[in-house]
């Protein structure tokens, strides 16, 4: 390389200068928000979630208060009842989720040399979400109205508006917000992970954080949703009385319990495998060598992804469900333990062979693993039917979770902030007050949450306020209590710890000596992220690629350069990460920030029944999201091509499934069609349940004509709209203009058609569960067809203004993925409606 | 042998507590699942004994003194096949395990519904009539005894920790459960499914009986109390409305609240949280809501004292066993 | 072995959309088992004597995934570059993927005959 021009200290300095230019943060006391950086965006999302974690720890205090003693009377049912479920709601949805987001966030694009995320404007928004959302949530506790019904919130107690108030309301449509969130986020990390990898990181060579990534992202896809079609089916029967958990109308309880926890088990992983993700990055690093059996970690993450939504009713054990069922769980519930002793013991065994250097995150990770350890094999325990007869529902069940999310969240989280505190501020913690912290943590959690295993087989259930002192188990909670206390103190002394580190010495760049990618990072460095886009040959490069930092630094890899002005980084394969494009990335922005207040708008108004301020906000949230893609996305670059370095020319357009867009649009129509599932379980569900499903005085409605027609009406559209963009790639502009407003008329006859089956047949959905759960389909299918025109609407526009050409169509390639999905939701839709009643 | 090391076991763990707890078994169910307990328990200690002292070795050991061969021999076996067989034979034993004991229909039935926060009973047997109580239930030992539970307004759960594990009482479903008492005693369960308010203060007595003993009292209970004596109490009872949910004539017409036929033989009041004293049973009257809070009965705050205590005393009648044996 | 068949099997390059196979095949197993009990359960109320429908799903699934595991494991033995296996190679990425498919059809194939036994121990709807 000694002609190189990077060798030319002058152009090097020109460079740093554009590029800093470029990803320089927006200053100013009120548009540094309009961020849009994941470093930036990352540490308010890490901040936010670590206060939300702060808050539900206190929600958590005053219970344990509260247990210290027998019939106590610190605090009323009422109030304990909010704290319980306001404890575990945060914990799980303001805290464990957005906190391995908001980590990802930050790490992920210095894992995989990338300058950013590809949607940085999507992470904004979904920050701005969930900040909305939590602080939503949360607050309620101050007014007294915060959700009481637990954090599974079972109907009917909740359901029922005479014994749950407006925090069944505000549980369920805050959280929704911030699962929309959540999913946003999910769409962003797993293109990240596909296409943003460096050139030569193929997927043999991703960093196992990466990995991990991968698969708890693409597990939020098919967790959230069907929680998201519970949530919906929940507020049809809060707001407008439709009865799908009402048992007296031909509802039932136990749909909200499957719908939950066919999100709430895998969630569970969603929140440990990130954290296992950390210790797939230390273990290395403080063994001093690579990781012993890589594809053991990926056996373990993707089976475990797969294992943990065949677990489900093993939260249902007792509800009565015939034993062959409950056998299906079981098994599947002990086979996911595997998976998880593989895990564990690829890291005993890389320790083994490498040469241990003890450090305040490797004592962090040995105690959680001690841990985690205890609260799997009770996880084992629990497993089996017979024992969780007696466990379930009792303490033994909180000191199981506890001990699992002790270990398998929380620690390796602190474990991973002691870690990559330096990468972020460049200052590393102190280890004195981490190790103190680390035995406060470490022994409060044991003395906290071990008694629970006796109090609970000594028969103390769950979520009570208070205890009878002649259960003879006093002494047991005070235990709990002080050592809750104990934790408190802990963490206290990691916040001292963190409020101090300003004032602390820069430490040296990558202070560990890793091997990996994300510590080419220095907080000195610029907001780029990365100086040059690296070549990757080896799973830790800093440790194998010769002079590898060097080369980075001084821009001899890919794209050194910002010579048009823009932020952009590098488009790679999914399997071998061969450079594909640049892309330009989107800068700082008001937009996610008012699109999420105009959402979060819908669904805080739609709280206090404001219906028509809701759609009022409803409409602002369309309005602001068409305009956000209208200015930003697909956009026809200047050139048709750039130079990379090394001679390599890559487009700056690309569409299809090359393309990042491409994929979000696939990714996020993924989770809505398992949302769509989850309300398709719900008609068989209720099928099941019924001897005579449809009723016999109902067996006629809809009718087979309305749902085909409409059928028929969305199917021409998805042709329609397919043809088009053949046509349109072949230069027949004009007649794939006629092919789109051919099929936006048939997806807006479809709304009507759609509707027309219920409607016409007078069906009532308060009256009883089968009406309403036609209903809902046949509206989901309906709003969909609606924006279908909406988005066929959006492309002839693009057409006729010029942004959409022939040779730049990734809009009317993504609307077709939506297409796709719609006609396949629409097929099912009415053929369940329309035909189901026919043979049933 | 195996029996007495179980009570010893019981002993060291449970204290004083006897009568609520998953390690003092009195039925079958209970004393089978905590055999399971001890065997997981004492395995989970070793397992988890022995990778801590693994992770030992591994983090002493020199570095190279693990080849990547051996080490990945170790994952296998140690990761996969081992926690398989494990996995496998816990399988084995728990699956077979879930099958309830066999029941005639012949069994006594009770079915139990709960209610926000208290329990409706009924005694049902061969076609006999429907025996209404309330917040305590009787079984006789060494007999099968089928549970049928449902709840009326939101889930409830079902559970006797001595007796087996629990059940959960669905509106609109009606779930089984089997059980045998083996040992004769008061007990305790308590509901085990968050449900609302007071949840925390929803239990009721079990009372274990000898099997003539508890036919016995059945056969007394059947009888409908008659001719309730014309005392000041029972008229209160009338002015008061307090019939149009509670029925204290074995009566099934009043069903809103617990039924009180047999309310002077009861060992707790407002299900299982105090001592039914007359006191207690006035104050109860007067403000529900101090004892009970989101019960649904009215407080009754406009009697004056010695009216509640005139009724309490009246009500405590009500089915006050003749013989004390009657009660264990 | 004929050629023909070399070919066949050879042509099946393991993706990152083929390492599900075996945790998919386990998914849909695990979904019919759970269905077929559940509608059998609800809607008939009683099991057959003997499961064939069942039997004959548990032995389908258990033979997709060992043939996709085999398959994999021939890729687990392609030639090529020295171990351990883990440079930026096209043999290796293949090797790497075909290694953590066959892991995962061994994990599938314990998953599956762990569904199976319930239907061995309970096999009835109480």
């Amino acid at each position: 390389m000694s002609l190189h021009d990077q060798d030319d200290p002058a152009l090097r300095a020109a460079q740093e200068r554009r590029l800093r230019e470029v990803w320089a943060p927006p200053k100013g006391l009120f548009l540094r928000w309009t961020d849009t950086n994941n470093n930036q965006v990352g540490n308010w999302y890490v901040l936010t979630a670590f206060a939300f974690m702060l808050f539900a720890g206190v929600l958590a205090l005053i219970m344990r208060t509260q247990l210290a003693v027998p019939d106590n009377d610190l605090v009323g049912p009422g109030t304990f009842n909010q704290l319980f479920t306001l404890h575990g709601s945060v914990m799980m949805f303001l805290f464990a989720v957005p906190m391995f987001e908001a980590v990802s966030i930050i790490l992920l694009p210095q894992l995989l040399g990338a300058r950013d995320l590809p949607f940085p404007r999507l992470s904004a928004f979904g920050y701005w979400s969930f900040l909305l959302g939590g602080v939503f949530v949360s607050g309620s506790i101050f007014f007294d109205a915060a959700p009481d019904g637990g954090w599974f919130m079972y109907p009917p107690l909740t359901t029922r508006t005479d014994l749950s108030g407006l925090g069944a309301d505000i549980w369920m449509l805050g959280l929704s917000f911030i699962e929309v969130s959540s999913v946003a986020a999910a769409v962003e990390l797993i293109v990240g992970v596909l296409k943003c990898r460096p050139p030569g990181m193929r997927l043999n060579l991703m960093p196992l954080y990466a990995w991990y990534i991968l698969v708890v992202a693409v597990m939020i896809l098919f967790a959230f949703p069907p929680l998201i079609a519970g949530d919906v089916l929940f507020e049809m029967e809060r707001l407008l009385d439709w009865p799908f958990f009402d048992a007296s109308r031909g509802g039932d309880p136990l749909l909200w319990q499957h719908l939950f926890w066919i999100f709430g088990h895998p969630e569970v992983y969603i929140v440990f495998l990130p954290s296992i993700a950390l210790f797939a990055m230390l273990v290395p690093t403080f063994a001093r060598r690579h990781l012993l059996g890589y594809p053991w970690i990926v056996l373990a993450a993707v089976g475990t992804a797969f294992l943990s939504f065949g677990l489900w009713v093993h939260h249902m054990f007792a509800t009565g469900l015939p034993k062959i069922s409950l056998g299906f769980f079981s098994a599947a519930s002990e086979a996911v333990a595997i998976p998880t002793a593989v895990q564990i013991f690829v890291f005993i065994v890389t320790l083994w062979a490498g040469r241990v250097v003890w450090s305040t995150p490797l004592l962090y990770a040995t105690g959680s693993l001690a841990i985690f350890v205890i609260g799997g094999l009770t996880g084992v325990m629990v497993a089996l039917a017979p024992f969780d007869w007696q466990a379930h529902d009792t303490y033994f069940v909180v000191a199981h979770l506890h001990y699992v999310l002790i270990g398998g969240t929380l620690m390796p989280l602190f474990a991973g902030l002691y870690y990559y505190w330096p990468l972020v501020t460049g200052k590393k913690l102190s280890d004195r007050l981490g190790r103190i912290a680390f035995w406060l943590v470490f022994v409060g959690a044991n003395l906290c949450f071990f008694p629970m295993h006796l109090s609970g087989l000594e028969g103390m259930p769950r979520r009570v306020f208070t205890y009878p002192a002649d259960l003879g188990l006093g002494g047991l909670n005070l235990a709990s209590t002080i050592g809750s206390f104990v934790i408190a103190a802990g963490v206290a002394v990691i916040v001292l710890d963190l409020a101090r580190s300003p004032w602390r010495q820069r430490s040296p760049r990558n202070p560990w000596q890793a091997g990996t990618l994300e510590w080419l990072a220095h907080p000195e460095d610029e907001n780029w992220g990365i100086r040059s886009i690296p070549l990757i040959e080896s799973r830790y490069p800093i440790w194998d690629q010769d002079d590898f930092v060097r080369k980075v630094d001084e821009g001899r890899y890919f794209l050194p350069d910002a010579e048009e002005g823009r932020r952009e980084t590098i488009v790679t394969s999914v399997l071998d990460a061969r450079p594909i494009s640049v892309i330009r990335l989107g800068g700082p922005s008001w937009k996610p920030m008012l699109t999420a207040l105009a959402l979060g708008g819908v669904f805080i108004l739609t709280t206090y029944h404001l219906y028509w301020a809701a759609l009022v906000s409803g409409i602002a949230t369309l309005v602001m999201v068409l305009w956000w893609l209208w200015t930003g996305t697909a956009e026809i670059p200047e050139k048709s091509c750039k130079p990379i370095g090394h001679g390599m020319e890559l487009p700056l357009y690309i569409s299809g499934g090359a393309s990042p867009g491409w994929w979000a649009m696939f990714i996020t129509m993924m989770a809505d069609a398992t949302a769509f599932s989850g309300l398709v379980f719900g008609y068989f569900f209720f099928w099941t349940r019924h001897e005579a499903f449809p009723p016999p005085e109902l067996a006629t409605a809809p009718g087979m004509a309305w749902p085909l027609l409409a059928l028929a009406l969305g199917l021409a559209g998805w042709i329609a709209t397919i043809a088009a963009r053949e046509v349109h790639a072949r230069g027949a502009i004009a007649a794939a203009r006629m092919l789109l407003i051919f099929g936006l008329l048939t997806s807006l006859a479809g709304v009507p058609a759609g509707l027309a089956g219920p409607w016409l047949s007078g069906m009532d959905p308060t009256a009883n569960s089968y009406p309403a759960i036609v209903w809902t389909l046949a509206i989901w299918t309906c709003l969909h067809a609606a924006v279908a025109a909406i988005m066929q609407a959006y492309v002839l526009a693009r057409s006729f203004a010029g942004r959409m050409t022939p040779h730049h169509d990734a809009d009317i390639r993504n609307v077709t993925v939506y297409m796709h999905f719609f006609a396949l939701t629409a097929l099912v839709a009415y053929a369940t409606i329309g035909l189901f009643p026919e043979m049933a | 042998m195996a029996g007495k090391s179980l009570v010893l076991w019981s002993l060291v763990l449970t204290g004083c507590n006897a009568h609520q707890s998953a390690l003092a078994p009195f039925g079958l169910e209970a004393r089978s699942t905590l055999w399971l307990t001890i065997v997981l328990a004492a395995g989970g200690l070793v397992i988890a004994l022995g990778v801590a002292a693994i992770y030992v070795v591994a983090a002493r050991a020199p570095e190279g003194k693990l080849t990547h061969e051996s080490g990945m021999r170790l994952v296998l076996w140690l990761g996969a096949v081992v926690p398989t067989v494990v996995l496998t034979a816990l399988l084995i034993w728990a699956l077979p395990a879930m099958r309830p004991l066999p029941a005639a229909d012949s069994d006594l039935r009770i079915r139990v519904e709960g209610e926000q926060f208290w329990w409706r009973v009924t005694y049902r047997q061969d076609g006999a009539e429907p025996l209404l109580s309330a917040n305590e239930i009787r079984l006789p030992v060494d007999r099968t005894v089928v549970f049928e539970l449902t709840a009326t307004d939101v889930v409830h759960s079902f559970w006797i920790p001595g007796l087996a594990g629990k059940m959960d009482m669905i509106p609109g479903r009606t779930n089984r459960l089997v059980v045998k008492a083996e040992k004769p005693g008061t007990y305790r369960g308590v509901c085990a499914e968050f449900c609302g308010l007071s949840h925390a203060l929803m239990a009721f007595d079990v009372i274990a009986m000898e099997p003539a003993a508890f036919d016995a009292w059945l056969a007394e209970a059947r009888v409908r109390p008659v001719g309730q004596p014309r005392e000041r109490g029972a008229a209160l009872f009338a002015r008061e409305g307090c019939g149009s949910c509670h029925s204290v004539n074995g009566e099934q017409t009043a069903r809103i609240g617990p039924d009180l036929t047999r309310y002077g033989e009861r060992l707790t009041l407002g299900a299982g949280i105090l001592a039914p004293t007359a006191a207690d049973t006035a104050a109860f009257i007067r403000d529900p809501q101090r004892f009970k809070p989101g019960a649904r009965m009215p407080a009754y705050d406009h009697l004056p004292q010695e009216e509640a205590l005139a009724l309490a005393h009246w009500l405590k009648r009500n089915g006050k066993p003749k013989t004390p044996e009657a009660r264990p | 072995m004929t050629d023909e068949r070399r070919k066949w099997h050879e042509r099946l390059q393991v993706t990152l959309w083929t390492l599900i196979v075996p945790p998919t095949v386990w998914a849909v197993h695990f979904l019919f088992s759970y269905l077929w009990a559940a509608v059998s359960c609800a809607k008939a109320g009683v099991f057959a004597e003997f499961p064939t429908l069942f039997v004959i799903g548990t032995v389908l699934a258990l033979m997709a995934i060992a043939l996709s595991g085999w398959i994999a494991h021939r890729q687990t033995r392609q030639r090529g570059d020295p171990p351990p296996h883990e440079q930026g190679t096209d043999i290796d990425r293949l090797r790497f993927l075909a290694k953590s498919t066959l892991l995962l059809a061994g994990l599938s194939f314990v998953g599956v005959l762990f569904t199976a036994l319930p239907v061995v121990f309970i096999g009835d709807c109480r």
